[in-house]
Formats: structure tokens, C-alpha cells, sequence
């Protein structure tokens, strides 16, 4: 035994080396992270003199709620405006959400099963648009949404995110579909199924890591999008949240633990999301990454 | 259980015709192998017997019945798979219920099939878990009980037990091969190893390159292939096959080797040799028919031993002829060396004679 160990100590030694130095590259890739959340945690539970403190108060001497309290209160001006701009951001995310999964789940589905005609060319425009910068696109499609008199509402911002999000959930979920074995359909098929019941009843459920997936990918996208969503709204009532908070910076400039319980709970739906589904995304993001 | 009937049935894919004009029919109650290399169309045969892929040309009936366009739930057949295609998310018992649910039965009705089935191949412990906690051994009778639980009107299978080990494919052989006996049911198999095919099968088909070859029982394919490829396919060790020319001088027929020897042919033999097309000739021979000599004997050819490969009971003995390898089954206590010079001669009554250009058996009459 000690025969064996000792040259394997030898070779051993440089790796360890390098798996140090990965180590303190991720903590302060951590630190880098976590630092900005902690402050803007910490900022929104001070009152407003002790945020603005120089040299700064690093843990709030008189913790207080009294923010959060203010958001979450509708008969308060400000409190009305944040919940309006959440509810209007959940409705956008949520609306492009559902669209997006019952559009890529079918379409996924037939490019990853059927041939046809300009399959390959169909699924790599799918592809194009994500090719270039969102920007890009912002006047054409103001245009466009102009032109059908969308602009001003929220279909305007559902739409616009369902072309953002769509090529990505096809991608993902058509990788999700190669990974099923046709054979398993063929046998419900066999079994006394339709090729729609084979689909539902069992390459469906099959798929549903892939959709979850699918299904965090578009809120997420939607729930932060800034660009589009301040262009396309100009009515105080419709605003979402990434555009209303920045109102909020404009409005109440000084307000900084204010400023920051909002983002706070703009976050909260994300990271519960990311928490529940978690184990769903990772599994999605290496799927069909190695052949099983 | 029904008779199962293909008539010039196509598939092309493009201009490639992957099934080529095949016809045979399964009699109900028949076990039928469908074997040939990779790629021979026989897994396309079978898919389009369950309707799988649409068919390009010709007629499939099942029992009376002409299934050309009907869905694959309508074709009342069941099928086993390769891979088995368990439903992953549902349990033994939930894969076992879900053809009879498909069909709509009744709770009650559903249970008492499913136990009886599980009974039949000895699943019954199994019913609550998942495919992934079960053994290969184990998936593949969940996989036959799934088929078998709704009494079709023939089972079909495509390569059952090709993911199985050495040892439980034997004796998952036997167990099919007994379900078959038992439930008197309509089977087609597919299968490359003809090994499989000639144990359990009433009838073997035999195809290359989307054509049908010889379909007839497997000791009729074993003693009489009709072609140079169903020789050298079915048995194990293959068929030796040497290229030799045809002479005819006066009364006798020869065929002569390019080394020089010649064998004369008895007259059964001769009569078969002048058939051919040219003065191409094939001689066949099982390894079983062809006797090894260390000293010149009468009528034996002049060879040289290539290798020895002892399996036990019986030594193979792999010998050049004519540019071709010829295989020996001797006994272990033959002495013979690689390298040595041998003589071998061919019983004459259990040769096969195949015209060189057509690659078919030659007759005698």
C-alpha cells in the first residue's frame, strides 16, 4: 500500500495547486455577487438618515421595516404606484410565460420529429434573431407595434418577449424531445394510442423538466426587461416594474432604502422561482449535453 | 391469435428501395424469424407490419383483415422492442394497465389481466416500481408482459433479447420460445444472430438488401439454401464456400482450381454443375462434410492449415483452398498444426453447387 500512496501524493500535489487558485477565483466571483445583494438587503431595512451616512453605517444601528411596510401599502401613493407596476409586471411575465411554452412546446416537438420541407433552414431562423443585440430592433418593432396600435399596452411587451424568448425554449426543448426515444411512442402508438394521446400521455410528461425550464427562461426575461418596456409604455398606469423603479429613482432621488426594499421584492419572485425549480434547470441546461 | 400476410410489399426511401418486392405469410399460430445482417430491411419490415411507417406499395393483412392505412392502435398487434420502451415515469403495474386503459376496460377488469399477466411471467413483486429500478432481465418481461396482456392478434418482436447478456439470452430463448408453445401465438422476431432464429423458429425469412431471400423452415434453410448468401449466412461456423471452374471430358465432370487439383464430381453433382450459366461454379460445404487427411488419400485436394481453434468438444480448423478459407470440425485429439500441408476430401451426397454469376443453388434437374 504505501508503494501506492506515495507517487500518487507526488502527482497529486499540482493539481492542488490549481484547485486552490479555483477556489479563491469563486470566492471572489461570490463576493463579487453577493456583495451588491447584501448592501442593497442592508440599505432597505436603514431609515433614511442612517443610508446616508459618511463614513457609512455598515450594519443598520435601528433596523427597520418601515420601507417595506410603505411598498406594500396601497392607500400610500408610493406603496399604490409599486403594487401597480408589480401586478402589471407578473401579468406581462406570466402572459409570456404560458404563450411561450404553448408555442415552443409543439413547435420543439416537430423539429425534433417530423420531416418536412425547410426544416433545417426553419430551425436555424428561429435562431437569427438572436444574433443580434436586442436594440436592434427596438425601432423596427415600435414600428410595427405602431402600425397595429399596440402601442401603449402590455400585448405590445408579450409579444415582443415571445420573439426574444421563443428561439431559446424551442432549442431547449427540441434537445429535451431528440432525448425520448421514439420507441416510446411507438409503443403507446401500438398499445391502442393516437399519435396526439402518445404525445400527451407520455412524451409530454416526460418533457416536463425541459418545460419548467422552458418556463423560467421566458419570466425571467420578461421580468427584467428594461429596453422595450420603456419604449412601448408611455402610460403611468401600464408601466412595469424595471421601468417604474427607475421612475422611482427619479422621483424620490434621496429615498435610497425606499429605492432599495423595492428591488428587494422585485427580486423575491425570481429567486423563489430559481429555489422551487432549481434542481428542474440545472438538469434542462445539461440535457442532451452528453449521449446517456 | 391470426395469420399474418405480406404481399409485394415495398418501402422505398427516395430511390432506395429499403423492402423490395417481399412476400410470405406468418400461419396463425407460427413463430417466424426475420433475420439478415444490419440494414437488411428486416426491422423495416416490421415496422411496417405494425404500421409504424407507411407502407410504399403491396398489401399486409392481418388475419382477413387489409391494414394497409390503419393506424397502429387499429392493427390490434403488440409489439416488443429493442430497447424495450418502457414508460419511464410509471410503474410495472401502470406500463402493464396502460394498453388495457388505452382500450378502455373496465377497473376491475384492468387489475385481473395485469395480475394475471404479472403472474404468468413472474413480475407480480415487481408491480410497484419504476422500469429504472429493475434489472435488463426484469425490464424485458415487463416489456413481454405488456405485449401480452391484451391478447393480440400476433405479437411482434425486433431484436428482444439483443440487450441482454450472454447467459439470460439463453434462457430468455427458452422462456419466449415456451410462452410461444403455450399461448399458441402468431410471432415475427426479428433478429441478426440466425443462431437465435434457427432454435426458436417454426420458419426463418431470410433477407439481404431489402429482398426476401429463402423463407422456409430452418432446417430446410440449413440443408438447402437457395443462394451463396443464405449459406454463408445461416450456420455456425458458415457454409465454406470455394470458386472453382466446371470441365466437362467425355463422361466425366471436373471442377478444377486455379492451384492446379481438380475433384471429380459424382454423377448427382455433374448433372447439377452442367446447369450452370458459365463455367463459374461455387462449391459449398458445412464443415461437418469435409474430411481432414495428414497423407495424400484418393480424390482429396492438396491445402494448407491456417489456424486451429479449439472450443472444447469440437476443434475448427480453418484451411486455404483455392484462394478461399475452408472450415474443419475435428476432433480434439486430431494432431494437426498451423502451417502443416493436409489433404481433405468432400462427401459428395452433401455438397452444394452454386452457378458462379447468379450466385444461385444449382439443381439437378
Amino acid at each position: 500500500m504505501t508503494g501506492m500512496t506515495a507517487p500518487r501524493r507526488k502527482t497529486r500535489k499540482p493539481i492542488d495547486g490549481w484547485r486552490w487558485a479555483g477556489r479563491i477565483f469563486l470566492f471572489f466571483l461570490l463576493l463579487f455577487t453577493l456583495v451588491p445583494m447584501i448592501w442593497m438587503v442592508l440599505t432597505s431595512v436603514k431609515s433614511q438618515f442612517a443610508a446616508m451616512q459618511y463614513p457609512p453605517q455598515w450594519w443598520p444601528a435601528e433596523p427597520t421595516l418601515a420601507n417595506y411596510r410603505k411598498l406594500l401599502d396601497p392607500t400610500n401613493p408610493v406603496g399604490h404606484d409599486f403594487l401597480i407596476y408589480f401586478w402589471n409586471s407578473l401579468y406581462v411575465s406570466v402572459a409570456t410565460t404560458i404563450l411561450g411554452v404553448a408555442v415552443a412546446v409543439p413547435a420543439a416537438y416537430a423539429f425534433s420529429r417530423f420531416r418536412f420541407p425547410g426544416r433545417t433552414f426553419l430551425f436555424f431562423a428561429v435562431l437569427l434573431r438572436n444574433m443580434f443585440p436586442a436594440v436592434v430592433f427596438l425601432m423596427p418593432l415600435f414600428l410595427l407595434m405602431r402600425w397595429m396600435g399596440l402601442v401603449g399596452s402590455h400585448y405590445s411587451l408579450i409579444l415582443t418577449y415571445l420573439t426574444f424568448g421563443l428561439p431559446l425554449s424551442i432549442w431547449l426543448l427540441k434537445g429535451f424531445y431528440d432525448n425520448i426515444p421514439i420507441q416510446l411512442e411507438q409503443a403507446a402508438r401500438i398499445d391502442g394510442a393516437t399519435r396526439f394521446q402518445a404525445f400527451i400521455l407520455i412524451v409530454l410528461p416526460l418533457s416536463t423538466p425541459g418545460i419548467i425550464a422552458t418556463a423560467i427562461f421566458s419570466f425571467i426575461g420578461a421580468w427584467n426587461e428594461y429596453v422595450y418596456a420603456a419604449t412601448f409604455i408611455n402610460n403611468k398606469e401600464r408601466l412595469t416594474l424595471p421601468v417604474g423603479i427607475q421612475r422611482f429613482f427619479s422621483e424620490y432621488a434621496t429615498d435610497w432604502p425606499g429605492l432599495m426594499a423595492a428591488t428587494f421584492l422585485m427580486s423575491v419572485p425570481v429567486v423563489v422561482l430559481f429555489l422551487v425549480l432549481q434542481k428542474y434547470f440545472v438538469r434542462a441546461l445539461t440535457e442532451g449535453a452528453v449521449k446517456s | 391469435m391470426a395469420q399474418v400476410s405480406l404481399h409485394n410489399v415495398f418501402k422505398m426511401y427516395g430511390t432506395v428501395r429499403a423492402v423490395d418486392d417481399v412476400s410470405f405469410t406468418v400461419e396463425d399460430g407460427e413463430f417466424v424469424a426475420l433475420v439478415g445482417p444490419s440494414g437488411c430491411g428486416k426491422t423495416t419490415t416490421l415496422n411496417l407490419i405494425a404500421g409504424l411507417i407507411p407502407i410504399s406499395g403491396g398489401d399486409i393483412y392481418i388475419g382477413d383483415r387489409l391494414v394497409n392505412d390503419l393506424d397502429p392502435k387499429d392493427r390490434d398487434i403488440a409489439m416488443v422492442f429493442q430497447n424495450y420502451a418502457l414508460y419511464p415515469n410509471k410503474s410495472v403495474f401502470k406500463n402493464l394497465a396502460f394498453p388495457l386503459q388505452m382500450r378502455k376496460l373496465a377497473k376491475a377488469d384492468i387489475e385481473a389481466k395485469v395480475r394475471e399477466a404479472a403472474r404468468l411471467l413472474d413480475i407480480t413483486a415487481l408491480l410497484d416500481r419504476k422500469p429504472r429500478e429493475l434489472s435488463g432481465g426484469q425490464q424485458q418481461r415487463v416489456a413481454l408482459g405488456r405485449a401480452l396482456v391484451r391478447d393480440p392478434r400476433a405479437f411482434l418482436m425486433d431484436e428482444p433479447l439483443s440487450n441482454l447478456d450472454a447467459k439470460l439470452r439463453v434462457q430468455m430463448r427458452s422462456e419466449l420460445k415456451r410462452f410461444h408453445q403455450d399461448l399458441n401465438a402468431t410471432v415475427i422476431y426479428v433478429t441478426h444472430d440466425q443462431l437465435e432464429a434457427v432454435t426458436m423458429a417454426d420458419k426463418m425469412a431470410v433477407m439481404n438488401g431489402g429482398v426476401l431471400q429463402q423463407y422456409a423452415a430452418p432446417a430446410e434453410v440449413f440443408g438447402n439454401p437457395v443462394n451463396t448468401f443464405v449459406a454463408s449466412f445461416v450456420g455456425s461456423p458458415a457454409m465454406s464456400l470455394v470458386p472453382l471452374e466446371v470441365q466437362t471430358r467425355g463422361t466425366q465432370t471436373v471442377l478444377i482450381s486455379p492451384d492446379g487439383w481438380e475433384i471429380a464430381l459424382s454423377d448427382a453433382n455433374a448433372r447439377k454443375a452442367r446447369k450452370a450459366t458459365s463455367p463459374k461454379v461455387v462449391l459449398g460445404a458445412r464443415h461437418s462434410t469435409i474430411s481432414l487427411h495428414k497423407s495424400p488419400e484418393p480424390g482429396a485436394v492438396p491445402s494448407r492449415v491456417y489456424t486451429v481453434e479449439p472450443t472444447g468438444d469440437i476443434t475448427f480448423v480453418q484451411v486455404h483452398l483455392a484462394g478461399a478459407i475452408v472450415v474443419i470440425s475435428l476432433d480434439p485429439q486430431f494432431p494437426v498444426r498451423p502451417d502443416e500441408q493436409v489433404w481433405l476430401s468432400f462427401d459428395q451426397s452433401k455438397l452444394h453447387l452454386f452457378d458462379g454469376e447468379t450466385e444461385q443453388a444449382l439443381s439437378p434437374d
